[in-house]
């Protein structure tokens, strides 16, 4: 049988020609249920042509390796042989991710409703259906490790868990700006910030994490994603270079992209920080998430991609890019892990006590840690066991920080820790707490934004621990078992009785640090709201500006909501405020 | 919310290690699904277990996802299924499948000299209307991946998404089918298809049905006029009856390839839109007010529709073999058909030709 090879056709030639498929109406003009501040040019450039006859088989043919490697895995006895440690924090971060990838998909859909070139629309749409691949991939592992790894507990109820979890639900915060607001500010937090950023973080430094401790159906996974992720780094440019070519823009990038990268350092860093360093047993590795942080953070995204952007006029001060940095160096994620693991009767899977290898680990990363953090440390493996009846989160929970209004996550850092005064819809005054002055300005800068039951602790305050846990379904299959243990031995869970014998009252620290500084209500919980929540933004908005002094056009500093005067102070002619 | 303990007792009664499965997925079956397991609340909701509500809102109001969105209410739009429950891997699989025969009808086409067969005048149509219609394929994909971030629950939102998918996958086939015709035969352009689809006044009524869906603001009315109205009149028209009929009787070795896989993608569609329907009009809480508005949606719909097709009257009785009065009642019997598939009135004056 006569065979020919398939004659190759020129991927810009075909490109051209499907290009042209868009028209501009004449009958009736496209409705747009999301409304932008952004202009747009007539042109624009799609750099990845992709046709879906070459990109289908790419896409099967690497989807046909990862569930191959499921196969694989099992065979190769991965379930037993990974460190179960990494094992049960896969739980979380999965499940998050698998968030993140419909965000993603959904800012596409957000972008595509006001972007009117057509020539970026394609590339929008074929990475929306890449982040409905990474949604099956991710959640087939999930899917996986709950049917093979040793203890499944805490995936049975992963979603439900997910959406309620103290950290998974700042995730969730975080992961929704990429898909609520303006439409541009949003595809930027997505495509710039998290994807051009962050993803060499989560989908290949985690997955090298993965590997080390074990885990290489993890990495297969992760890997296959970041594969797709260079195309939707490169949508995110080229809808930056769409918008660049309209000098009005240039304040509301500036703007908008300081606020990006805020929300998401404010969660990403110490939240994958955290589980990069903590959840790992393999001590192999010698570069510390900060050195991380540095190489692809900081080089390979701030100075290779954001400054560079100053050549086509954006002005990003240097200032956010800093103060993250500086908050890592504080400590931000080593201070975040202690509250982390202290909560473990609250988490939906298992923490290990740090060893003396990891001390060592982590002192020579970063010196001077073990005086800072170690008895913390030593005190948490102490009490790991039930019989003695004693809680390290009842000894933290004190004085613990409250958690950030914005970012909801504790505000770990005491310098940073800020607070402003609102009035409620029934004009009674609260407070919020911020972890960051920068927090408090994308609060103040956002209003409405910001919405929901959203202090952990609020709604808990008062409460048994042993209600709460019981409230919130976590515990085993027994009904008496905890899902969450401070250790991954077999023997010596903690049972809800134990819990019961600890005898101990959730006490929100948002309310009682407000209580303590003299403040006003800090409870936003409201029993009688469908959802908990105190209704009404009613946060007496009075906008900040960050960094460096000003004036603004009350001569107090401040600036107005304007998107215009916002995007004068993004821009410098409006100085910031150091707060 | 009982709905998911019984589910979860029941997995436990047969034996199976309650912790090693998904509890929250209430499965359609017997035993959930592997679509069910890797679909199912990956889009949280407020009616499920965001009991702290949404965290990111708009400024004027609207949470993360919106009741509103739609004006159709159910009990739970979480209990909504593809019926095919197309999920992402066997979407690939029949994606690159389409494209691989498609290509291999192609190198047929050249290497056994088939195209020598292909009827002149069938020939002349291609080059003039062929590639008209990848312009119909293109315009509802853009409408469909708009709406699709709206939808209420996840099995509607990766329906909506796939869809849009299979769209411009289809039309992107009808181009780059262009190109092969260009090659083999010569002055087949893109160019003369968009000004066909400009200009010409036959295509008109159906740029102009286009244009009017990408103002649906509505992802569910988009899906059912999509899926009941425009699709199965003037989509099928095109596809079933202009192309691959057309085609299989002019010798030409590649359009029906080309159609059939958009049609066997098409009844996937068919049958999403239906168990939509179906689900909105046969809710228990809010069946018979949706049901006044998808009729609604179907009687302000229709009319263009038709209109759209019977405007295409010399275009398919332009193109050799084909008969635009049996096209025009096979694609009306069949979509009447669908109606009352999804329990609607067939009847209805609108629906009726």
């Amino acid at each position: 049988m006569a065979t020919q090879q398939t004659r190759r056709r020129s991927v810009t030639k075909t490109h051209e020609r499907i290009a042209q498929l868009g028209w501009r109406h004449d009958y009736h003009q496209p409705v747009p249920i999301y409304e932008t501040r952004y202009v747009f040019p007539e042109k624009a450039k799609d750099p990845m042509k992709q046709v879906m006859r070459e990109y289908l088989p790419m896409q099967l043919e690497k989807d046909d390796r990862v569930y191959g490697g499921f196969d694989a895995a099992l065979r190769a006895g991965m379930p037993t042989k990974a460190d179960e440690r990494w094992l049960q924090v896969m739980k979380p971060l999965v499940l998050i991710l698998v968030y993140a990838e419909g965000a993603a998909g959904r800012c596409m859909s957000v972008v595509m409703d006001v972007v009117p070139n057509e020539e970026l629309l394609n590339g929008y749409h074929v990475q929306f259906v890449d982040e409905v691949r990474h949604i099956g991939m991710q959640m087939n592992l999930a899917r996986w490790y709950a049917k093979h790894t040793p203890d499944p507990a805490g995936w049975h109820r992963g979603q439900e868990y997910m959406a309620e979890n103290m950290f998974t639900r700042a995730g969730i915060n975080m992961f929704s700006h990429s898909f609520v607001g303006d439409p541009i500010a949003a595809g930027f937090t997505m495509m710039t910030v998290i994807e051009t950023a962050f993803t060499n973080v989560a989908f290949v430094a985690l997955p090298d994490v993965a590997t080390r401790n074990g885990d290489f159906i993890q990495a297969t996974t992760y890997s296959s994603v970041q594969s797709d992720e260079a195309r939707h780094i490169s949508n995110g440019y080229a809808t930056m270079l769409t918008v660049l070519q309209k000098d009005e823009n240039i304040p509301l990038i500036q703007h908008d992209l300081q606020q990006a990268w805020w929300i998401v350092h404010a969660f990403v860093d110490p939240f994958v920080g955290t589980i990069m360093e903590y959840f790992s047993s393999d001590r192999s590795d010698n570069e510390s998430y900060l050195t991380k942080w540095d190489r692809w953070i900081r080089d390979d995204w701030y100075r290779s991609y954001v400054e560079q952007l100053g050549k086509m006029g954006v002005t990003v001060p240097p200032d956010m890019f800093e103060r993250a940095r500086e908050r890592l160096v504080a400590g931000l994620h080593h201070k975040t892990a202690p509250l982390a693991f202290a909560t473990w009767p609250l988490q939906f899977w298992k923490f290990s006590p740090l060893t003396e290898k990891d001390f060592d680990w982590f002192e020579a990363q970063y010196p001077g840690w073990y005086d800072e953090y170690g008895a913390t440390w030593e005190a948490y493996s102490a009490l790991t066991d039930p019989e003695e009846g004693a809680l390290l989160l009842g000894g933290l929970l004190d004085g613990a920080p409250p958690f950030c209004w914005t970012c909801m996550l504790a505000c770990v850092l005491d310098d940073d820790m800020c607070h402003r005064t609102c009035t409620d819809a029934h004009g009674h005054e609260r407070t919020r707490f911020y972890c960051s002055p920068e927090c408090k300005w994308l609060d103040e800068t956002n209003p409405g934004r910001y919405t929901g039951d959203r202090n952990f602790f609020d709604k808990h305050h008062g409460k048994a621990l042993s209600e709460v846990i019981v409230e919130l379904g976590l515990l085993r299959a027994d009904g008496r078992t905890l899902i969450g243990q401070p250790h991954l031995r077999k023997d010596q869970m903690w049972t809800i009785d134990h819990i019961r014998d600890c005898d101990f009252e959730i006490r929100s620290p948002n309310i009682t640090q407000a209580r303590v500084l003299g403040l006003p209500d800090g409870n936003w919980h409201d029993p009688d709201d469908p959802h908990g929540a105190v209704m009404g933004d009613g946060n007496g908005f009075q906008p900040v500006t960050l960094y460096g002094g000003g004036r603004g056009r009350n001569g107090d500093g401040r600036v107005v909501s304007t998107p215009e005067d916002l995007a004068a102070a993004a821009v410098g002619s409006t100085p910031w405020v150091k707060l | 919310m009982a709905g998911e303990i019984r589910a979860g007792e029941r997995r436990q009664r047969r034996g199976e290690d309650p912790e090693r499965q998904f509890q929250w997925v209430v499965p359609a079956g017997r035993k959930a699904s592997i679509y069910e397991d890797l679909t199912l609340d990956t889009q949280p909701s407020v009616h499920r277990f965001l009991k702290s509500g949404y965290h990111c809102s708009f400024a004027d109001g609207r949470g993360t996802w919106d009741d509103a969105s739609t004006a159709l209410d159910v009990v739970t739009w979480s209990a909504f299924r593809d019926p095919n429950e197309l999920w992402e891997r066997p979407y690939y699989q029949q994606g690159a499948q389409c494209e691989r025969e498609i290509d291999a009808a192609v190198e047929s086409a050249r290497s056994q000299g088939l195209y020598a067969d292909v009827d002149p005048d069938w020939v002349a149509f291609l080059r003039r209307d062929g590639q008209v219609p990848a312009f119909v394929e293109h315009g509802i994909w853009a409408i469909a991946t708009r709406r699709s971030r709206a939808a209420l629950s996840d099995a509607l939102t990766h329906g909506i998404v796939l869809y849009a998918a299979i769209k411009q996958r289809q039309a992107q086939a009808l181009v780059i089918e262009g190109m092969d015709l260009d090659d083999a035969f010569g002055d087949v352009t893109i160019e003369a298809a968009r000004e066909r689809w400009l200009r010409e006044p036959a295509w008109q009524d159906a740029r102009r049905l286009v244009e009017r869906m990408g103002t649906i603001r509505d992802w569910g009315e988009l899906i059912v006029v999509a899926g009941l109205v425009v699709e199965p009149l003037l989509g099928v028209l095109l596809r079933r009856e202009l192309l691959l009929r057309g085609a299989l009787r002019a010798a030409d070795p590649v359009t029906p390839a080309i159609a059939r896989n958009a049609q066997r993608e098409g009844a996937w569609w068919q049958d999403f839109a239906v168990a939509f329907a179906r689900f909105a009009v046969q809710d228990p809480e809010h069946g018979a007010a949706n049901r006044v508005l998808v009729d609604g949606w179907l009687e302000a719909w229709t009319p263009e529709t038709l209109a759209a097709v019977d405007a295409l009257e010399p275009i398919l009785d332009g193109a050799p073999g084909t008969s635009f009065a049996d096209a025009r009642a096979a694609v009306v019997a069949d979509q009447r058909e669908l109606v009352a598939a999804a329990t609607l009135d067939p009847a209805r004056p609108a629906v009726v030709a």
